[in-house]
C-alpha cells in the first residue's frame, strides 16, 4: 500500500469524524485545489504562457473553492474573495520586486548535483516562476484570513447595528490581529520544518555566516517567509475595509429600511 | 487617560527605536565591503555581446547570451581598480543570471600580467535585498498587527536560533535530532503561550492539547510508515545529505506539524474557555456542540495554509523534470511525495487537535465547577 494513500485516507475519515459533512467537504477542496495547482503546472510548461498570469488565474480558482465551494456563495464570501484577490495584486509587485533584485529564481548551485542530468535551457522565464511560487505559498493563509475577518465582522454588526464604519473596520482590525500571530505561526513553523534539511546542509558545507545571508537558496527561503507573513497583515486592513465599507453602505442602510 | 498618553509614549519609542535600526542596519550592508574576504567588484558597464537561439535535445527553444562586464572592486588591496568579466545566460535563468550595471558580484580575481584585470563571477551579494525585505516584513506586520506582529517576527527569530541551536548540538554531539529539535520547540511553545496568556488553566489545556496533538499525529504517520514500509515515499530530494536523511525528514515533519496543531489548540481552548467565563452555566453537551462547530470551521483552512505552505515549493524542479520529457507520474512521485506527506501529517495533526482540545478543556472546566 501507498504511504501517501493511506494518510490520505486517513486524513478523510478524521475529517468526517470530526467535521462531518464540511469535514468530507474540506478533503474534496483539498483534492481540488492540488488539481489546479497541477494544472497550473502543466500550462507554465508551455513557453507563451506568462506563469505570473497563470498564478493569477490559479488563484482566483483556488480562492473560489476555499471561499465559495466550503462556505457558500454570499456576500460574506464574495467580500473575502475579492479581498484575496487585491491583496494578492499588491503582494505580487513587491514579490517580483524583491525576487528581481535578489535573483533567487531558479536552480541554487548547493543543488548541481540533482539537476545536472537535465537540460536547464528550457525556455521558461524562471524569475516569473520564482514569483508564483511564492504567491502560491501563501495563498491558503491569505484566504484564511480573509474569511476569518469576513464572518465575525458580522457578528459584531449583528450585536451593534448602529455601529459607524470607523468602529467596525478597527474591530476587524482586532479580529484579524488575534489571527495573524497563529497564521504566521502555522505558515513559519511550516517552512522551518521544511528548511530543516536547508539548515543542516549549510552546516555540514561549513559555510560562513556571510556566505548563507548572500546564498540564493537562503535568499529565496526568507523571502518566501517574509512575503508569507506581509501577505498574512496585508489582507487585514484590506478585508476589514471592505466589510465596514459594504455593511455600513448597504446592509446597514437595508436593516434600518426593515425597522422603518 | 494618563495611561493611554503613556501606551503612546512606548508606541512611539518603539516606532522610532525600530526606524533606527533599520537605518542603521541598512547603511551597514550597502557599504560593508569590507566584513567580506571574498572580492566584491561592482558593475559599473554592460555590453551583451553574443546572442544566439538554443534549441536543446528535447525541442525545447531558449536563447543564450554572453555578456562583459566592467566592474569596480570594492574591497581588498586592489579596491577601485577596474576589472573585466564575462558572464553567459539564458533567457530562461533557471541556473545562472543577467547582470546590470550598479549589481553587486562576488567574484574570484585571476592572476593577470596585464593591465586589466580579470575576474570570474562566483555569486550575487544578497545581503542588501535580504535585509530590505526583513525590514519590509517588519514594519508592515508592526504596522498593522502592532503588538502581536512584532511577536510574529519575533517568535520567528527565537524559532529559527533555536532550531540552528538544535542542529548544533545534533552535529557535535549526535543526539537524537528529533528528540532536541522537539524538546527545544516545546520549550519556546511552552514558554510564549505563558508569555501570552499567563500561568492559567487555559494555558495549560493550550500546552496539553498542542503536544498530545502532536504526538499522536506523529504517531500516526510513522506507524503508516512502517506498515506500508514508506511504499511511494521518495528521499531522492533530501539525499545530498551526508546524515540519516530520514531521521531529518521526521524531525521537520514533527516541527511543520507543531506549528499547526498549537494554532487549533490555542483556538478551540481559547474559544471553549470563553464560553464557559461568558455563561457559566452552560451545558457540557453545548459546549461539546460549540467546540466542534469552530473546529468544522478552522480544520479546511489550516489543512490548506500547510498544503500551499509545502507543495509550492516543487512548482520549479515539477517544471524542469516536465520540460525534459519525464513521464508525469514518475516527476510526481519524486518531487511531491515527501512534501504531501508533511502535508497530510500536519493536516491530520490538526483535524486530531479538535476534539483533543475540546476534551482537555472540559476536563479543566468540570474540574473548575467542582470547585465552586
Amino acid at each position: 500500500m501507498n504511504t501517501i494513500v493511506v494518510l490520505a485516507a486517513i486524513l478523510l475519515i478524521l475529517m468526517i469524524l470530526v467535521g462531518g459533512a464540511k469535514g468530507a467537504k474540506s478533503f474534496i477542496a483539498l483534492f481540488l485545489n492540488f488539481i489546479v495547482i497541477l494544472f497550473t503546472v502543466i500550462l507554465m510548461l508551455n513557453s507563451h504562457n506568462n506563469p505570473v498570469v497563470l498564478t493569477l488565474i490559479a488563484c482566483i480558482g483556488v480562492s473560489a473553492i476555499n471561499l465559495f465551494y466550503i462556505n457558500g456563495i454570499n456576500n460574506k464570501t464574495v467580500i473575502a474573495f475579492v479581498s484575496t484577490l487585491i491583496t494578492i495584486s499588491i503582494l505580487l509587485l513587491l514579490i517580483y520586486l524583491f525576487a528581481k533584485k535578489a535573483m533567487i529564481q531558479g536552480f541554487s548551485e548547493e543543488e548541481e548535483e540533482g539537476i545536472s542530468i537535465f537540460s536547464l535551457h528550457i525556455g521558461i522565464d524562471f524569475v516569473k516562476v520564482a514569483v508564483s511560487l511564492i504567491i502560491i505559498s501563501t495563498l491558503g493563509a491569505i484566504t484564511d484570513v480573509a474569511i476569518a475577518i469576513s464572518s465575525p465582522i458580522r457578528e459584531v454588526f449583528h450585536h451593534n447595528p448602529k455601529i459607524s464604519r470607523q468602529e467596525l473596520f478597527n474591530s476587524g482590525m482586532v479580529i484579524g490581529r488575534d489571527i495573524l500571530g497563529s497564521d504566521t505561526n502555522t505558515l513559519f513553523f511550516a517552512f522551518i520544518g521544511g528548511y530543516m534539511a536547508l539548515l543542516l546542509w549549510f552546516r555540514d558545507l561549513s559555510y560562513s555566516f556571510g556566505e548563507i545571508i548572500n546564498s540564493k537558496v537562503f535568499g529565496a527561503e526568507m523571502l518566501t517567509i517574509f512575503c508569507g507573513g506581509i501577505g498574512i497583515a496585508l489582507i487585514i486592513p484590506i478585508a476589514a475595509g471592505l466589510n465596514a465599507w459594504y455593511i455600513t453602505k448597504y446592509v446597514q442602510g437595508e436593516e434600518t429600511k426593515q425597522y422603518e | 487617560m494618563k495611561w493611554k498618553n503613556n501606551l503612546k509614549k512606548k508606541q512611539v519609542f518603539i516606532f522610532c527605536l525600530l526606524l533606527f535600526l533599520c537605518l542603521v542596519s541598512m547603511v551597514f550592508v550597502t557599504n560593508n565591503y569590507g566584513v567580506y574576504d571574498r572580492p566584491i567588484a561592482k558593475v559599473a558597464h554592460m555590453e551583451v555581446t553574443h546572442s544566439e537561439a538554443e534549441i536543446d535535445m528535447n525541442g525545447n527553444k531558449d536563447r543564450l547570451y554572453t555578456q562583459k562586464l566592467i566592474g569596480e572592486l570594492k574591497n581588498g588591496k586592489q579596491k577601485g581598480k577596474k576589472i573585466e568579466l564575462t558572464n553567459s545566460y539564458t533567457k530562461s535563468k533557471a541556473y545562472d543570471q543577467a547582470y546590470k550595471t550598479g549589481d553587486e558580484l562576488f567574484i574570484t580575481i585571476d592572476k593577470s600580467k596585464g593591465k586589466t584585470l580579470k575576474g570570474t563571477i562566483q555569486d550575487v551579494k544578497r545581503d542588501k535585498y535580504m535585509m530590505a525585505g526583513f525590514w519590509t516584513f517588519l514594519f508592515v506586520l508592526y504596522g498593522i498587527g502592532k503588538k502581536q506582529g512584532l511577536f510574529a517576527v519575533f517568535s520567528l527569530a527565537v524559532n529559527i536560533a533555536l532550531l540552528a541551536g538544535a542542529l548544533e548540538i545534533y552535529v557535535r554531539t549526535g543526539q537524537n535530532l528529533l528528540l532536541l529539535s522537539g524538546l527545544l520547540v516545546i520549550l519556546f511553545t511552552v514558554l510564549s503561550l505563558l508569555v501570552i496568556n499567563g500561568p492559567n488553566q487555559k494555558t495549560y489545556a493550550a500546552i496539553l492539547t498542542t503536544l498530545l496533538g502532536t504526538f499522536a499525529s506523529i504517531s500516526i504517520t510513522l506507524l503508516v510508515m512502517r506498515l506500508t514500509s514508506e511504499n511511494g515515499l521518495r528521499y531522492e530530494e533530501m539525499q545530498f545529505l551526508t546524515r540519516p536523511y530520514k531521521t531529518v525528514f521526521i524531525a521537520g515533519l514533527f516541527i511543520g506539524a507543531l506549528g499547526a496543531v498549537m494554532d487549533v489548540a490555542i483556538t478551540i481552548t481559547s474559544s471553549i474557555f470563553e464560553l464557559w467565563e461568558k455563561n457559566h452555566d452552560i451545558t457540557i453537551q453545548a459546549l461539546k456542540k460549540s467546540g466542534l462547530e469552530i473546529g468544522r470551521d478552522i480544520m479546511g483552512t489550516m489543512t490548506s495554509i500547510l498544503f500551499f505552505a509545502y507543495i509550492s515549493g516543487s512548482i520549479p524542479m515539477l517544471i524542469l523534470y516536465l520540460k525534459n520529457a519525464l513521464p508525469l507520474g514518475y516527476t510526481l512521485s519524486v518531487n511531491l511525495s515527501l512534501e504531501l506527506t508533511r502535508a497530510l501529517a500536519g493536516g491530520i495533526g490538526i483535524v486530531l487537535a479538535i476534539p483533543i482540545g475540546l476534551y482537555i478543556s472540559i476536563f479543566f472546566i468540570k474540574r473548575k465547577r467542582a470547585n465552586i
